[in-house]
Formats: structure tokens, sequence, C-alpha cells
């Protein structure tokens, strides 16, 4: 169950970055994995950096965060480059970040090569809690916290703040938004750095416990994708209710069947799309 | 202009053998393949507007279906392969289809691609019965109830073969041609441009685009046969979702307004690929490159340079 | 365009006009020998594929700073190998293309039951580095001509079971199992479980997990493995996904008084770090061990220039490639000396290459007469007392394939049944 919730915290990360680009500016980003594994290997540089220069271990999970929050520099290039087609039909906006997969995912073999990449010895420093009779390393339960308040920082910041406003009328109806004077190109700059932001600290910080490998975008996209479907596209509460669905749906499976480990998640979309075609917490219907 | 471009095309795809070494001849066999699938692909989205992210699911079907033919049943003769291809590619597609054409855009897309991927966990966890990873071999057909069994497989590859899959492309482009042409590629043009007025004037746009999914999966899974018999091996891969990318990059890269699109841009993309993956190991980069500056720059592609006012016919 | 691509055309036709196609793929009889390599560059194969090439490239230099193969050169003709589709248009490239004189390479399983009857039809000589399964063997290609295998898939979890039941029979009962979710696994987990029934252990089944190959987190696998309370793991992880899941077994306390047996994770050895694999771990390095205190000389020298190139040490891959280019040599010269002195045809080399056994890297290796080859293969328990980051074995336990690797024409398990133990 736990080991489920520790899945369902990344991939809420993720998955936030995609609901939050398609909900304002109508992206589906398929390269949202790529980030993630881009901000996976980042992390294991700047924390190996870092001890290096003689940083004390346990600060090493801010070192993560600095590194994940300073790759959503990416950002804007990336958004710059989107824009020269927003006009154009989504299946060209498609199409982009799909090349955008396909050049980072070279890009990460370019600079860190094939062999799988770990962060030695700092996964146990904040130690192992018993929970339930079964051991579990805390630091599991630091991305857990981590992912829950940062879907409650969210939560505020899009009821709450001036830009969380603004972000709901754009993705509710942007040209009434654009009437009253807001700045559309500031906007989509901001939310899609925000974007990305999510999906590289969700790498950074699943590195502790994992290594980074080349492929591991490219494999998280289809359960972000899972995730985004079950919990309605667009919508900020259907990520977080979504990611624990199959997060824990895994975990589960893998206890009782491990043989549908993978189907189970299909099922369930498929379910959802029969029965609920927009998604559990639907906002924007299809 | 474009009826030039065309036969020029025929005559070359004709002369080929001739012309080029076999290693290229067979090289072009893929390309045949995907023109095939591709000018499914672009029913839906040249003309219906549906952009379909899982249309290799339809490829690996025809390849499978191939594979299970030729290798567990024993039945060789192509054209019975073909047949139960587009048959079991039908069957498949219109539940599949009947949940998808429920959406458009983007949705549309991610649904299709989910489907891609369940049938690639299909494919990959089945493994008593479809192989698991290994896939299951494709055994040489006969043609036409002929084996020419006095030819290796390069020379049955590069020679009968070779005419077997250019005449079926060829037919399957006037069958496509015949279907945009008609009152029901009209229809299902409404359908895109303008759904609303389209559903008011009595035209079923649900099952117009589910028609359009379900001749796009034949399409797909005639293409994907004449694919595995070159490699000889159907494999889960052909069903992942990148694979479909590629799919709609190549009708991209060839220009989905243009009736030649799909056969130059798999042409194309086949041909760069060939060329660019022996230069560098960071070939996938290159292609990212390509398909940025096609979708920027270029996105009617080739044919759209070629002939920029030639419309789909 | 249009008349560039025209001009393309004519161009080809006339070169093709001129060396006569179509023709049977014609190999030069001088200037230097082709070798076409097949080496994943992409993927959870890539590392694999890496050090196969680097294997390829030591035994290359080598080679050619000795003189080459009859005074000719080797040159190398690196593709990719990816997909099987992908790779049966490679591997037709290097063969009609560029008119390579055998093709080595190519690891994962897909890629190696496709390419087995493409180099059939292509008379040319293929040299595995890997992918050698059941399926690929028995049913596929019960024949091959130009084809040579490398060891059973089987050959590690063979070892480790035999290991196990000699030296941990009656510490066990309850086993688990968590392997890669494709043929590797499961075969080497069947045969796992068939050796502890031919050797009478009774063990409880209480876990078989199957996740994906290349998986990042194992986080569920690692609970339902605590839950299930088994006193032996067993795994025949060979990438990346090994260490992250030691690492995740360890954090969870799962390595404190439970068995493990890793057939295969020496693949990766250099990231199987001290802080989370224990001492005590059944190890296996496949067919090489970098650190074999019985090293010899030519085995020091590779590991040397292997560490100097790459500041890594180097794993078993490297042994594959660098037999395939040395036995590929080897027979050469046999069939050479048979022809009286000249270059020998493809089938000469065949024959030649059947029963030939050459010095390689971690010993002496050869290719049996059905063409699959014969090693030997390297396990042992884990020690930290080294001067790496990393595990490395002691004692080290080496057996041959004679005694791990069925034999010509029987069926796995038949084999394993008919054991005397």
């Amino acid at each position: 169950m736990l080991g489920g919730v520790f899945h369902a915290a990344v991939l809420f990360l993720v998955a936030a970055g995609l609901q939050l680009v398609f909900g304002v500016q109508r992206i589906l980003n398929l390269a949202c994995g790529s980030f993630y594994a881009l901000g996976a290997y980042t992390g294991v540089s700047a924390v190996g950096w870092a001890l290096g220069a003689g940083l004390p271990a346990p600060l090493f999970v801010l070192v993560l965060l600095a590194a994940g929050v300073a790759l959503a520099a990416i950002g804007p290039p990336i958004e710059r480059l989107l824009r020269t087609i927003y006009d154009r039909d989504e299946a060209f906006q498609l199409l982009l970040t799909f090349a955008l997969v396909l050049m980072l995912e070279d890009v990460i073999r370019f600079v860190w090569g094939t062999a799988p990449v770990q962060l030695g010895g700092v996964y146990l420093v904040y130690g192992q809690a018993r929970i339930a009779s079964t051991t579990v390393p805390v630091y599991n339960l630091v991305v857990i916290a981590a992912g829950a308040l940062i879907a409650l920082g969210m939560g505020w910041f899009l009821a709450r703040s001036r830009f969380g406003r603004i972000v709901r009328a754009t993705a509710e109806n942007r040209e009434m938004a654009e009437a009253l004077g807001v700045d559309m190109s500031r906007v989509y700059v901001r939310v899609f750095t925000l974007g990305v932001g999510l999906g590289t600290v969700g790498g950074a910080l699943v590195i502790p416990a994992t290594a980074a490998m080349n492929e591991m975008g490219i494999e998280l996209i289809v359960e972000a994708f899972a995730v985004v479907v079950i919990g309605g596209l667009g919508s900020m509460r259907g990520a977080a209710a979504g990611a624990l669905i199959v997060g824990v749906l895994k975990g589960v499976a893998i206890a009782t069947w491990p043989e549908v480990e993978m189907l189970a998640i299909y099922v369930i979309v498929i379910a959802v799309l029969v029965l609920r075609p927009a998604g559990l917490f639907a906002r924007a219907t299809a | 202009m474009a009826r030039a471009l065309g036969l020029a095309a025929v005559t070359a795809l004709v002369a080929a053998p001739w012309i080029l070494p076999p290693y290229h001849l067979t090289l072009l066999l893929p390309a045949l393949g995907y023109s095939i699938a591709l000018l499914g692909l672009n029913l839906l989205f040249g003309t219906t507007g549906l952009l379909s992210f899982g249309h290799a699911l339809f490829v690996a079907l025809g390849a499978y279906t191939a594979a299970v033919m030729t290798t567990h049943l024993g039945i060789k003769a192509f054209e019975l392969v073909l047949a139960a291809a587009a048959g079991v590619a039908a069957v498949v597609a219109v539940p599949v289809g009947l949940l998808c054409v429920r959406y458009v855009k983007i949705y549309f897309g991610m649904l299709t691609l989910a489907f891609g991927m369940l049938f690639y966990s299909f494919l990959y966890k089945f493994y008593t019965l479809t192989g698991g990873d290994e896939g299951i071999r494709v055994g040489r057909p006969t043609l036409l109830g002929q084996a020419f069994e006095d030819l290796d497989k390069v020379a049955f590859l590069t020679g009968p073969f070779y005419y077997y899959a250019l005449g079926l492309l060829g037919l399957a482009a006037l069958g496509m041609h015949r279907i945009v042409t008609s009152p029901f590629g009209l229809c299902l043009r409404a359908v895109r441009e303008n759904p609303d007025k389209a559903g008011s004037l009595a035209v079923g746009v649900r099952s117009y685009r589910l028609a359009a999914f379900v001749v796009a999966a034949v399409f797909g899974a005639v293409g994907g046969t004449l694919l595995a018999v070159p490699t000889g091996l159907a494999d889960p891969l052909l069903a992942y979702w990148t694979h479909s990318g590629n799919l709609v990059f190549m009708l991209l890269l060839g220009g989905f307004e243009h009736f030649l699109g799909p056969l130059v841009g798999a042409v194309v993309f086949i041909f760069l690929q060939d060329q660019v993956m022996s230069l560098t190991p960071y070939w996938r980069f290159v292609f990212g490159v390509i398909l940025a500056v096609v979708v920027i720059f270029f996105p009617r592609g080739l044919m759209g340079l070629l002939a920029p006012r030639a419309r789909a016919a | 365009m249009m008349t560039s691509r025209r001009r393309f055309l004519k161009l080809t036709g006339a070169a093709a006009a001129a060396v006569g196609l179509p023709a049977a793929p014609a190999r030069a009889q001088s200037g230097p020998v082709k070798i076409g390599v097949l080496a994943a560059k992409a993927g959870v194969t890539a590392p694999v594929g890496e050090s196969g090439l680097r294997g390829v490239q030591f035994a290359t230099d080598r080679i050619n700073a000795g003189g080459g193969i009859l005074g000719r050169r080797i040159a190398l003709v690196v593709e990719e190998e990816s997909s099987p589709k992908d790779t049966v248009e490679r591997f037709r490239k290097l063969s009609l293309s560029d008119k390579v004189d055998v093709v080595s390479g190519a690891v994962s399983t897909g890629v190696g039951l496709a390419l087995g009857p493409v180099a059939e039809e292509m008379k040319t000589i293929w040299l595995a580095w890997d992918a050698t399964t059941q399926k690929g063997v028995e049913e596929t290609m019960p024949k091959p001509r130009y084809s040579f295998r490398s060891c059973d898939n089987e050959c590690e979890a063979v070892m480790a079971s035999i290991l196990t039941a000699k030296n941990w029979k009656g510490a066990f009962r309850r086993v688990a199992g968590i392997n890669p979710d494709y043929s590797y696994g499961r075969d080497n987990w069947a045969a796992f479980l068939a050796i502890m029934k031919r050797h009478g252990i009774e063990v409880e089944v209480v876990s078989e997990l199957w996740p994906k190959l290349g998986s990042t987190d194992f986080t569920s696998h690692v609970a339902a493995l605590q839950q299930a309370k088994p006193d032996l793991v067993f795994s025949c992880f060979w990438a990346g996904d090994t260490p992250i899941f030691m690492k995740q077994a360890h954090a969870a306390g799962l390595t404190q008084g439970t068995k493990f047996v890793l057939t295969t994770g020496g693949g990766v050895h250099e990231s199987m770090k001290k802080a989370f694999t224990p001492e005590g771990v059944l190890l296996g390095y496949n067919s090489m061990y970098f650190e074999h205190p019985r090293a010899s000389a030519l085995m020091k020298e590779f590991v040397r220039w292997h560490h100097e190139q790459f500041k890594e040490w180097p794993n078993y891959e490297s042994d594959h490639g660098y037999f395939t280019v040395v036995a590929y040599k080897a027979a050469v010269e046999r069939a050479a000396k048979a022809a009286g002195g000249r270059w020998p045809s493809v089938d000469q080399i065949v024959a030649a290459l059947e029963g030939v056994e050459v010095e390689s890297l971690s010993g002496p290796r050869r290719y049996r007469e059905d063409h699959i080859m014969e090693a030997t293969f390297f396990q042992g328990y884990t020690t930290h007392k080294n001067k790496h980051d990393f595990v490395t074995v002691d004692p080290v336990e080496a057996m041959g394939t004679k005694q791990i690797q069925k034999p010509s024409g029987v069926g796995l398990y038949d084999w394993i049944n008919s054991w005397k133990v």
C-alpha cells in the first residue's frame, strides 16, 4: 500500500504538470515524462556535486528541490518554441512535443551516457521507520509528504492567489480573460514553466530511491496519461485522485495478482471511459 | 501537376527493381507497407480531422495475424492472410472505435494511445499466447498460389513480393481515392469542418467517424502484414506508442493534404533513417529536430512544398 | 527536387549496372576484412551493447597490430541494434550494401529470434553475443548454418541453482522470485524451480513477481516480498533494475536475514554499491569476472585497457564480443590452411567455426558443432573487502558450460531431470 502511495506521489507531480499545461494552454505535453527524466539525471549530478563540495548529507533533499526548480528554466525557451504554433490544430502541438521527446532522450544520452546513474548513500540518511510491522525508509515518507504539500500548495495557489485566479479564468474562457486585459503570453510562459518544474521536481525527488535510466521518461508518460484519463483531463484534483488510484492499484495488484500489474491500470482507464467518459473529476467536457 | 507527380511516382516504383540495388529495394518494402497504413491514418486525420496516436495497434494486429496464420495455422496463402488481417482489424476496430469516436481532438488522440498501449501490454504479458517480447515468427507466404521456391528470400522479397506489395498499394490508393471522393468522403469532410452543422443535416456524425476509424484500421492491418513479411517476426514493439508517433511523423513529413503524402512520407522517412542511423548514434535527436522543423515551418509536408496548390483529391 | 531525384535514380541505376546487379553478395577477397557489428545504443540494452562493442574493438586492435587476418586488416562497420524490424534492416544493409564478411553482435531476445532466419537467408555468418533463448534454439533454428549462438540463457540460473542446492540446502524453504517479465526471466525462474526439485529440495513459492524489464520503481514489489516473508529471493535481473531493486529492498530491511540469489547482477557490478548490497549474496557474473584472482595475462591487459579508456571495470558482454572476433580469425586461418592458403569461402569458414577453440579473455572458449558457444561461468558470494565502493565476490566459483548447459539436441528440462544428484 505505502509503496503504491510513494509511486502515486511522484506520478502526481508529473500528471499535475501535464494537467496544468493542458488546462490553460490546451497542449497535451508528451514531453512531460522527459522533463521527469531530466530532473532525475540533474538531481544526481547536483547532489553529487554538492556533497563533494562539503554539504552535510541531510540537506541533500534541499539540493534536489533546488535542482528541480532550477531546471524549470528550460520552460520559457521551450514555450517559445511551442508559441509558434498556438494557432494551429492541436495535432501539431502534440507532434511538436513528440519531437521534444525524441530530442531530450538523446540529450540525456549525450550528457549522461547510457549506463544507469545513481545517487550513492543518501537514501537512508533519514533512517527507517516501522509502520504496521513493515520497515519503510523515512525518505519515502518525505517524498509522499512533499507530493501532498505540493498538491495542497497548488490547490491553494489556484484557488487563492491572483495568478491562480488568472490561470483558472484562462482555463475556463480564454477570450474572456484576454478581453479583461490578461496578458496571455505571460500567463502561458509562467504556466508552462510551472508545469515543467512539477515534472523536474518529481524526477529529482524520486532519484535517491532509484537510479536514472534512459527510458524512464518514455515509460512514465503512459502512466501519467492513465492518471489524467481517470482523473479527468485538466483537473488538478483529478490528477491527485488519479495518481492515488493508479499507484495504489498497482501496489495492490503486485501484492495479490502480479500478472495483471500493467493491465489493471488500462482496465480501470477503459472502465472510467465507459462509465464516466469525462473522468472522475472532469472540468472540461470533451 | 498532381497528376504528373503521381505518374512519376508510379513509374519510379515500377522501375525500381531494375534500378535500385537489392538493399534499397528491401528498404522500399516497409515503405510500401507504411504507405498503406498511412493512407488509412490520413483518412482519419487529413479527411476526418481525428489524430490517432495509437494507429500502431492495427499495424501490429496485421503483423500478428500474419504470424499466427503462417506459423501456428500453417496457412501460407498471402491472400488469406490479408483477408484475415483485414477482418480481425475490423472486428477489433468496432468496439475500440465506438469508445474513441465519442471524443475529438486531443481526447481522441489520448484514447487511441491508451488502446495502443493496452494492446502492447497484452502482447507483452500474455506470454504463452503471443510469445511475449520474442513475438511470433512470420513465415514466407505464397503469392497467388505461387511459392517461388527457386528464389532465395532476398530475391523473393525484391522480386515477386515487391510487385505484389506495389500492386496492393495501388489497389489501396485507388480504393482510398474512391472513398474520399465519394459522398461518404464528402460527409467525412463535412464532419471535420463543422460537426454541429453536419449533425443538424442528419449526418450521423459518430457513425461516420466510426466508419472512417474502421476503414483506417483495415488499411493499418494490411500495411502491418506487408511489414511483417520482410522482418519475419511480429513483436510487441510494433504496438508501442512511439511507433504510433512515428506513423504520424511520416504522414506529416509527406504532407497530409496531398494524396501522395503517405507514400512520400514513408519513403523519405525510411531512407532518411537508414542514412542518419549509420552516421550518428544520436539519430533520434536529428529526427526530433526534423519533426520540429516540419511542424513549425512546413506543416503541409514535402508534398506541400512540391505541389503547393494541390489539395487532397 | 524532382530533377535531383531523377538524377539520383539514374546515378544509382548506372552504379547498379556497373557492378552487375542483381547478383549474390560477392565478398571482397582483398582489402580489409569487414566485420559488421550490431550494438545496442539506446534503451535498457545500451550498456550491454556498448560493452560488447568494446570487446570487439579490443580484439580488432590487437589483431590489426599483429598483422590482421592472413595479412588483411579488420575494418568494423558498426550499426545500431534496436527493434527487431529495424535491426533486420540493419543486418540486410551490412550484408547487401556494406558487403561485410561476418556480422557480430545483438543481445536482445526478440532481435535474436528475428535475425537467425535472416542470417540463413542472406548466407551471412552471424556470431551472436547473447539472445539465446530456448525458443530461439529449439523451435526456430533447429539446424542453423550461418548463425552461431551464444551460451544458453539459462546457464547462469543453472549454475546459481546448483550452488544454492549445494551450499544452502536445508537453510531455506520459502522462496520468492522477482524476474524481468520476458522470456529470459521466465526461463530462468523455471530452471531454478526445476533444479530445486531435482535436488529434492522442497520449496514453497511464496511470491512470483514479474516487473517489466527496466523498471525503476520496486517499492510495491518490495512491499509484496515483505508480506510474503521468503527465506530466499531469486532474481535474474541483469540491467539497471538490479541495483534499484537491491537499494529499495535494503531500505525496507528485506536484505536482513533473507538470502539473495542474483544470477546475472554482475552485468552491472559497478552499480552494486556496498551501501545497499550486503555480503553473502550469491552474485553471478555470467562468463567473465573482471577481478578473477587467477586471470590470464590477456585478461589483465584487457581490464587495464578498459579501465584506462572508459574509467569502468568491464563486464561479461565484452568477452562475448571479443570471442566472436578471435574465433572468426581462427576459423579463417584454419579454413585457409585446408584450402591451400587461399582466402576461404563462407561455407569453408562456417565449417571451420564448428568446433573452433580459442583463448578468450576469461579463458578457453569454443563453438560447439551445433553452433552454441561454450565458456566458463563465474559466480560467488559477495564481499565488502575490496578497494572499490561496490561489492565483489570471494571466493570465485567457476563452472564450465559442459556442466551447466544442456547438451546438443536435448530439452532443458529433460536434461535437468536426467541429472544424477
